[in-house]
């Protein structure tokens, strides 16, 4: 399946947040921690209330979680 | 593996096994194919069957995965699970336009609550297999 057009730096942002697991970011989202790793990896995209949720975990703008690729439009 | 996509195999894979007996002995010429009461007493046995296997696999499943994996469905497995019913859709309107349309000008009532019971089986078919392939390869909703 192709990719979004769209990447993110959730894995960095969960490193810099002092090694924050995929279960943790995702019991504060409210969502399940495979559902995580779907996002971190491209195979998922995030409704925008948990593109929201995820930025506001961190304590970030929207645009410092996920950027928009022209290569992937 | 997700805890929602092992169940999505074990229900899938159960059905299989279960519905292809069913249908192979019918093909092979079991008067379920043809008569009332042989039908519903090979059907009752294989889904009760069925479903005892799911339910245990339920149970299995839920015992030797953390409850952390087990929380409940998530945006993806509900964007997922509509995705499979959308598919299956399809697959259900065509065989029931064939079944409730077509066959009652040519065919018999074992014959016709069969096809039925195939066009059920082969939409739940469908749904499991867009499933797994959206846990798999993913799902851009």
């Amino acid at each position: 399946m192709a990719r979004p057009p769209f990447t993110n730096d959730i894995r960095t942002l969960r490193f810099l947040a002092g090694e924050m697991t995929q279960g943790d970011l995702g019991d504060r989202v409210g969502v399940t921690r495979q559902t995580i790793a779907a996002i971190e990896q491209g195979k998922y995209s995030p409704s925008l209330e948990v593109a929201f949720r995820i930025a506001h975990v961190f304590g970030k703008p929207l645009e410092a979680v996920f950027q928009w690729s022209e290569a992937r439009d | 593996m997700p805890y929602r996509e092992k169940i999505a195999w074990l229900t899938l894979g159960s059905m299989i096994v279960a519905y292809s007996l069913y249908f192979g002995l019918i093909l092979a010429g079991h008067p379920a194919g043809r008569e009332m009461f042989p039908m519903l007493w090979l059907f009752g046995s294989i889904a009760a069957t069925q479903a005892l296997v799911v339910i245990a696999g339920h149970i299995v499943l839920a015992t030797t995965t953390p409850r952390a994996e087990r929380r409940r469905r998530d945006e993806r497995d509900r964007a997922i699970g509509r995705r499979g019913a959308a598919a299956a859709y399809y697959v259900m309107m065509a065989g029931m336009i064939l079944v409730g349309v077509v066959m009652p000008f040519t065919d018999t009532g074992v014959k016709i609550a069969n096809a039925a019971l195939f066009a059920i089986v082969l939409a739940e078919t469908v749904s499991l297999t867009v499933v797994l392939l959206s846990y798999r390869r993913g799902w851009h909703g």
